[in-house]
């Protein structure tokens, strides 16, 4: 193949620019310059050398006259195969706009006021979910026939059934680490039996309920935003609508309730596999045995300890569950929402977790519990 | 030079233990229009899948250009795939991509232009497509079914394609817009000289631009030709198809 090329010459007192080789996408990446032609001169384009011409190549070569000054209105092309022909006229007449309209600034201030607005929407657009589905579970109270078990049960499973393992594994380490941390200071002082107190506190007063909680808003939040996200893409929500049953019924209460009753549970795990972490650090590295443990923690571990953590569970999971079930219906109709909503879901939860947490520990600490 | 665009020989397929082809096999030359029709469940669009390399039949050959698909290196493969262009069923625009965007997309790809000019050879692609240009700086959520097949068409189209493969192009549009769709296919291939094999169900495309039809029935070709010649052929699903339209037409 010869190369691609374009010369410009005087024939007649006329300027004439031959063309020569292919000009096809591939090779129009590496052009040699061309020479200026007088602005605005009348240009005559000898198309008999090119060999081959395709879409790109005809706008190129249109766009290198233009740009070497021709006048494109009195553009005159001879010798172009009938073929190639058909291109150039199809091309010169889908000639996109040279000039572009400028971005949209993206200053600070701009980025401030649009975030503000989206916060204030984001707000609004919470309490209307949390006003139909108040409306939803005052209907369900009324006439509880309408409640969806098997969803629910199905939810239980996915939500409460295969969170288990994984449960019960992070808290069990939680346990060991805290054990094994409080148990090296404690040795200084020969304090080993309080490691059981610090333990029992820790594991079920913090520790496990706000893991657990962590977790399943990892785990079972993203599924839930993932799962009516996509089913929204679907149209299958509007589906549901249009055949009369409320999305919020068939959907969102029975994962929000299978989260209230199922995190309370994963926590009483949780408290199970954290005091048995301790239990078993403390034998291997303080010499404290298991009937020492257990009477200590049988002394010390008071009842409210217990229900302070459990108790904590249920309204993490009612967070959980809204954000997660909220997110997942406001997904807009396109793959890139699903993944920016799954992850605004499980920060959000986090950061909900985090913060009522810590209001708990006040309410907790000015009650005296 | 007169060597087939595309040659289908023998081709099997078993999805799920389901029999789909049992020896397709089909010829496509060099700047033909041709469209693949038949049944629900015929295997119209694994066989597209097939000869764009995305589902491996278990026996057969699929040649595009004279070269082995199934056969071909991952660069084979790669230098191949920039010779056609494919538009799916629903479009399948990137969603986090302008169209802009979307159509630059390959040429960013596979060219070492600068940026500035895939998106100016895009915007000639949207066109192309008959887009208007307000459509290049909008998200494929924000357009209407129709162009977002022609958004789609102009992707097909970015790279300048020998080869284009459409899957259902004129399904869900209304049938203006779909006459608009088939005449702007039509005027594409007969300008640039493209090759075009597209699997339909719409009566009305297969009368306005096909060169030739294809038809497939119980995982063989039951037959090709024009529309007139298809209508000869005895079959239950062929009268079928061909009459709804004609009787009303008579």
């Amino acid at each position: 193949m010869a190369e691609t090329g374009l010369r410009i010459r005087q024939e007649d007192g006329r300027t004439v620019a031959h063309a020569e080789g292919p000009w096809v996408l591939a090779r129009i990446g590496k052009l040699p310059a061309l020479p200026a032609i007088a602005a605005g001169a009348e240009v005559v384009l000898d198309g008999s050398a090119i060999e081959s011409l395709d879409p790109s190549g005809a706008h190129t070569l249109m766009k290198r006259l233009r740009e070497a000054g021709a006048d494109p209105g009195r553009l005159q092309v001879r010798g172009l195969a009938d073929r190639l022909q058909q291109v150039w006229t199809l091309v010169a007449e889908h000639q996109p706009d040279s000039q572009r309209t400028p971005e949209p600034r993206r200053g600070l201030l701009r980025q401030l006021g649009l975030g503000t607005v989206m916060l204030g929407r984001h707000m609004q657009g919470f309490t209307n979910f949390v006003g139909r589905l108040a409306a939803e579970v005052y209907r369900l109270v009324r006439g509880p026939g309408g409640f969806r078990y098997r969803e629910f049960v199905a939810q239980m499973e996915a939500v409460f059934v295969y969170a288990i393992p994984i449960s019960l594994a992070m808290i069990f380490l939680m346990g060991v680490v805290f054990a094994y941390l409080m148990g090296v200071q404690a040795q200084k002082f020969g304090a080993n039996i309080y490691v059981v107190d610090g333990v029992a506190a820790a594991v079920l007063r913090e520790l496990s309920p706000v893991i657990v909680a962590i977790l399943v808003a990892g785990r079972s939040g993203a599924a839930i935003t993932a799962q009516l996200g996509t089913m929204k893409v679907n149209e299958e929500i509007d589906a549901l609508s249009v055949l009369g049953l409320s999305p919020y019924a068939v959907l969102v209460l029975p994962r929000v309730l299978a989260l209230v009753l199922a995190l309370p549970l994963l926590v009483f795990l949780g408290d199970a596999a954290g005091l048995l972490g301790g239990m078993m650090v403390a034998k291997a590295q303080l010499g404290l045995e298991f009937s020492q443990y257990w009477d200590r923690l049988d002394s010390v571990l008071k009842m409210s300890t217990f229900l302070v953590g459990v108790g904590k569970a249920p309204v993490f999971a009612v967070f959980i569950g809204l954000i997660a079930c909220r997110m997942g219906l406001s997904v807009a109709r396109d793959a890139r929402s699903v993944g920016l909503n799954t992850t605004s879901t499980v920060v959000q939860s986090i950061v909900a977790i985090i913060v009522l947490n810590a209001i708990f520990a006040i309410i907790f600490v000015e009650l005296d519990i | 030079m007169d060597e087939p665009v595309i040659e289908v020989s023998e081709v099997v397929t078993r999805l799920g233990g389901t029999l789909i082809h049992n020896g397709v096999s089909l010829e496509v030359a060099r700047g033909e229009v041709i469209a693949l029709i038949g049944g629900s469940g015929t295997g119209k669009s694994v066989l597209l899948k097939e000869i764009i390399g995305l589902i491996r039949p278990q026996a057969g050959s699929i040649r595009l250009f004279g070269q082995d698909v199934w056969k071909a290196s991952e660069t084979e493969l790669m230098a191949l795939r920039r010779r056609f262009g494919v538009l799916f069923q629903d479009g399948a625009l990137f969603s986090s991509l302008t169209v802009e965007q979307n159509v630059a997309a390959p040429l960013r790809e596979h060219t070492d232009l600068p940026v500035q000019e895939c998106l100016e050879l895009a915007r000639l692609k949207i066109s192309l497509a008959g887009l208007p240009a307000s459509a290049c700086r909008k998200m494929p959520s924000e357009l209407s079914g129709g162009m977002r097949k022609r958004a789609a068409l102009a992707r097909a189209l970015a790279l300048d394609p020998e080869l284009l493969f459409l899957d259902e192009p004129t399904s869900g549009l209304d049938p203006i817009s779909a006459r608009a769709f088939d005449r702007l296919i039509r005027l594409l291939s007969d300008s640039l000289g493209l090759t075009v094999f597209l699997v339909t169900h719409d009566l009305d495309t297969l009368l306005v631009m096909v060169d030739r039809i294809i038809a497939l029935s119980q995982g063989k070709v039951l037959g090709q030709g024009t529309v007139d010649e298809l209508r000869k052929i005895n079959d239950k699903w062929l009268q079928d198809y061909f009459s709804a339209r004609y009787e009303e037409r008579a």
